[in-house]
């Protein structure tokens, strides 16, 4: 048999040197004419009568590929709201609390933490830098927090700290990837895009995955951060500004009606329908339904948008600014959008990379400030979901791309105007509240100055199998067949931090 | 060519059948005829054509074998009890009409032959019907207690289990490795299989090694077959447990892998030899997901979701291992309590009822009580004002309710602290006035939620540093 297999081997060889470019096409002719006939045996419904079956094999996914999807396990929530700090606020003016770091003010940082080290922005020997803020206990769990976060401070019960986040990226752009796809190149889909492309989405008015920016800039990794990767595009986050159009181009050109554009699409809808009826294929469908889609969109998304209808308390609240692009706007928007069915809204808020160059980079100033910006819109997000009767069936994730130096930034060895820290990302801070987390809860502790992890250190990949988990899903069975191998979010890593779930 | 041999293969199915006729239908006439013998040459001539058929299904099959790629292994009983079976047919034929020269055949009993062609035709109908249907295809529909009285039901393996107070103490190789060579292994690698003349099921056994010598190199997984077989590519000649077989779980590598690495202590304790919490989470019991009733309720059929599905709502399971459903009408603010009606289907399965924002009115509260299973009900932001609402007390699981922004009155919630399960009722934005204290309430105790938090402006929300 063995030499029998050898030589048909032998000729299939000698056939495949013996081809030209001339029989190649010959052959392409051929193969063109094969497919062109099966297609048309395809319509040919009485000859296979193949066409009802067509129909029911459908999928609902063919039709509509936002269709929602039971989770795989029991889920303990339905949509998520992210809160990105773009810049990487410092844990150590925050959450962290150090009061050893406070003594050691000043003092050179040892030799023994920079050797072998590379930062993005330190040279030589910097100066340790003690905390800028007054920390205290909150609440029954007495968890830190600092005076820069008043509010927040009130609600830091319904919340879980990660305290040792940890992260191998150190520029902006790389560590946004990472903590947003799981990995520092481009090419991944997001967590937003995955989560909608495993749960679809519940309205069927609004988008699955809506993108809500604000600080005067989008992240620095630009908006890979909430694309789709290698999944179908329809699961990239959309982008909803809270200031003009809350989507690009959505409004009727003008001298078009609703009337027209209803009847523009029902017309087009009627063709495509026909040509249905006589081809039978899915992705006919699925374009009648995008295009009815649209135009609900169209009124749909302008309505959930606008935050005006929103009673004066509520707006109070949350401070927001109406008609302004803002962080509170944002988080009373991403309430309004989870509220809706919104399976996973993003919000960014840009202007936390306290290196110490200007005073808005200040760890003692600017920072400050920010802090002010997003302490009574997160506490109001959390309080108002709550009441609501939502927080229970939505995880809320706080955090960054990585955190900051416990030594004071010497940007080429220089003394800087201003006190900053530098990029760190060893062991950083997050929280989660929301369904499935055990309230009050801390994971995770550093060293004295907070430098690195003494315990409990987490990658990016384990809070991203722990989203995962909330949501339904075991992140190792959640994948996507790309390239000739199953790619997942969390790709060959990943532990459930089961320390903050409850 | 190559069509047409697979053209004629799939042919087989249906071709088989006509050999079954002809013979069961000369069986019954031999039985009629048992008396008095005077079908013979009609009986004769039925199996005549049961043998020509039977050839013909025959060859049609072997075909179908060729093209289709079944392994011998899986085809051979079928197809050599096939090629009998025609044989037989053949035989009968004879005896029946026994042409003079072949009179010795007449010393073979007819009864003989009947009962063997019987027999052949059932067995061999049977494993055909295995082959193309699988072979729990006839015991797939029962259920599952007479499945197991059967001895057939879904062989459930459950991982060791550690408990997480005392995982330090437990025995590496007694209370995991063991355990889980015995599930994996010890089935062929016992005394009494001992395939490869290798016994897994203590320790000798294990220290003794197979015909290929030891399988365990000490302190090196990667060269111990113990643990090298069981990461080798399925596909694999060597691979074990074999392709069909139950595979191991990563975990379950992981402590076999770490087990040989650390030396294979058969006595030493998980503390003792310094291994990692991580290692062993896996083996904690795990919390049982108590979200909604522990209770296994019928499956709702595809066809019935969809039907409801474009009536406008969304429904959908609560997860795909439960038949649980969750319903919502996101999509179906027009809802009122007359479409209750269209939910009947799905009365058992309910667990989770999302009428928020719907035109549903007090009328409701009856059509819910029906819903057994009902966990978590939405009724936010509608007109109910909780009148008859004590029609829901009998519901066992209603564990959520939340009556925002509706005209919810006081004077029904009283009734909601009676509900048994009731953890949580939400009344933000209701006319129901919030107590000026909110005492916590105790373990098992209805919280009432009623909303109205505020942020009191602080002297440094307007200092800009």
């Amino acid at each position: 048999m063995n030499s029998l297999d050898r030589l048909i081997k032998e000729k299939l060889q000698r056939e495949i040197q013996a081809k030209t470019r001339r029989h190649f096409i010959k052959d392409c002719v051929a193969g063109m004419g094969g497919l062109a006939l099966g297609s048309l045996f395809m319509s040919c419904n009485s000859f296979l009568g193949n066409n009802d079956k067509a129909k029911i094999a459908l999928t609902e996914r063919d039709i509509n590929p936002l269709a929602s999807m039971a989770p795989p396990f029991p889920a303990k929530v339905k949509s998520v709201i992210y809160l990105h700090m773009a810049g990487a606020p410092s844990q150590l003016e925050m959450f962290d609390y150090k009061p050893t770091l406070h003594k050691l003010n000043n003092q050179a940082c040892p030799q023994s933490l920079l050797e072998g080290r590379k930062f993005a922005f330190i040279r030589g020997v910097p100066k340790l830098l003690g905390p800028q803020a007054e920390f205290k206990q909150h609440g029954e769990s007495g968890n830190w927090v600092s005076n820069f976060l008043p509010h927040f401070s009130k609600v830091v019960d319904e919340v879980a700290f990660l305290k040792a986040v940890n992260t191998d990226q150190f520029n902006h752009g790389p560590a946004q990837l990472f903590m947003h796809t799981g990995s520092p190149r481009l090419g991944r889909p997001s967590i937003g895009s995955w989560v909608t492309y495993g749960l679809g989405s519940e309205n069927q008015n609004l988008p699955g995955f809506v993108v809500l920016t604000s600080g005067g800039k989008t992240p620095d990794a630009g908006k890979s951060v909430w694309g789709s990767g290698f999944l179908p595009s329809v699961y990239q986050g959309v982008q909803c500004r809270s200031k003009g159009d809350p989507v690009l181009y959505i409004d009727d050109p003008k001298g078009i009606t609703r009337n027209l554009k209803k009847s523009t699409i029902d017309a087009i809808n009627n063709i495509n329908k026909k040509e249905f009826d006589e081809y039978s294929d899915p992705e006919i469908l699925a374009r009648i339904n995008q295009y009815e889609m649209a135009y609900r969109m169209q009124t749909a998304v302008p309505e959930v948008m606008n935050i005006n209808n929103e009673p004066e308390h509520i707006k109070e609240m949350y401070g927001v600014q109406p008609g302004k692009e803002s962080f509170a706007n944002n988080c009373l928007l991403a309430r309004k959008l989870v509220e809706d069915g919104v399976r996973f809204v993003q919000l960014f808020d840009w202007g936390w990379d306290s290196h110490g160059d200007s005073h808005s980079n200040a760890v003692d100033l600017g920072l400050r400030n920010k802090c002010t910006e997003i302490d009574r819109p997160i506490t109001a997000l959390l309080l108002d979901l709550k009441q609501r009767g939502l927080l229970e069936e939505t995880l809320v994730v706080w955090g960054s791309e990585f955190g900051r130096t416990p030594m004071q930034e010497n940007r080429e060895g220089k003394e800087m105007a201003f006190k900053g820290r530098d990029h760190h990302g060893d062991a950083f801070t997050m929280w989660m509240a929301g369904g499935g987390i055990k309230k009050g809860a801390s994971w995770g502790l550093t060293d004295e100055i907070g430098f690195s992890a003494l315990e409990g250190q987490v990658s990016v990949h384990d809070v991203h199998a722990t989203m995962m988990h909330l949501l339904g899903f075991d992140h190792e069975q959640f994948t996507f067949d790309f390239q000739g191998r199953p790619f997942r979010l969390t790709d060959v890593e990943g532990h459930v931090i089961h320390e903050i779930l409850a | 060519m190559e069509v047409i041999q697979q053209l004629i293969g799939r042919l087989h199915p249906l071709v088989v059948h006509l050999p079954i006729g002809f013979i069961l239908a000369a069986l019954l006439l031999q039985w009629y005829d048992r008396k008095n013998y005077e079908w013979s040459k009609i009986i004769g001539i039925l199996f005549q054509w049961a043998f020509i058929f039977a050839t013909i299904a025959c060859i049609s099959g072997y075909l179908l074998y060729t093209a289709e790629g079944y392994s011998f292994d899986t085809v051979k009983f079928h197809l050599w009890l096939g090629i009998v079976t025609a044989l037989f047919s053949l035989l009968m034929y004879l005896r029946l009409t026994a042409p003079s020269k072949l009179d010795f055949i007449k010393r073979v009993p007819v009864v003989l032959l009947s009962y063997s062609l019987l027999f052949l035709i059932s067995f061999t109908g049977h494993l055909g019907g295995n082959i193309t249907h699988g072979s729990d295809y006839l015991i797939e529909p029962l259920p599952n207690s007479i499945k197991s009285l059967l001895g057939v039901g879904p062989e459930v393996y459950e991982m060791p289990t550690l408990e997480e107070e005392n995982w330090e103490e437990a025995i590496l190789y007694t209370d995991l490795v063991q355990p889980i060579l015995n599930t994996r292994c010890v089935s062929c690698h016992n005394a009494k299989k001992e395939k490869g003349e290798l016994r897994l099921e203590e320790e000798n056994g294990i220290l003794k090694g197979g015909e290929d010598g030891l399988v365990i190199e000490p302190n090196d997984p990667e060269k111990s077959s113990l643990y090298a077989r069981l990461i080798l590519p399925l596909e694999h000649e060597d691979h074990m447990p074999p392709k069909d077989k139950d595979q191991p779980s990563k975990e379950e590598l992981d402590i076999i892998r770490t087990w040989i690495a650390n030396g294979n202590s058969f006595d030493k304790s998980i503390g003792e030899m310094g291994l990692k919490k991580e290692l062993v989470q896996a083996f904690f019991p795990k919390a049982k997901d108590d979200t909604y009733p522990d209770v296994v309720v019928a499956e709702v059929s595809a066809d019935t979701i969809s039907a409801i599905k474009k009536k406008g709502f969304h429904v959908e399971r609560v997860n795909e291992e439960s038949n649980f459903i969750k319903v919502s009408c996101i999509n179906k603010p027009t809802f009122s309590d007359g479409d209750f009606e269209l939910l009947a289907s799905l009365t058992n399965q309910i667990v989770y009822l999302d009428l928020g924002e719907t035109q549903v009115t007090d009328a409701i509260f009856e059509k819910i009580s029906i819903l057994p299973h009902l966990t978590v009900l939405k009724l936010d932001n509608t007109a109910v004002t909780g009148k008859n609402i004590e029609t829901l007390e009998k519901l066992e699981y209603l564990k959520n309710v939340n009556l925002m922004g509706t005209n919810f009155e006081e004077v029904h919630l009283p009734k909601l602290k009676e509900f048994k399960k009731l953890q949580i009722v939400y009344l933000f934005k209701t006319p129901v006035k919030k107590p000026d204290q909110v005492s916590k309430p105790q373990e098992g105790e209805l919280l009432i939620d009623y909303g109205g938090y505020d942020l009191p402006k602080i002297a440094t929300d307007s200092i800009v540093y």
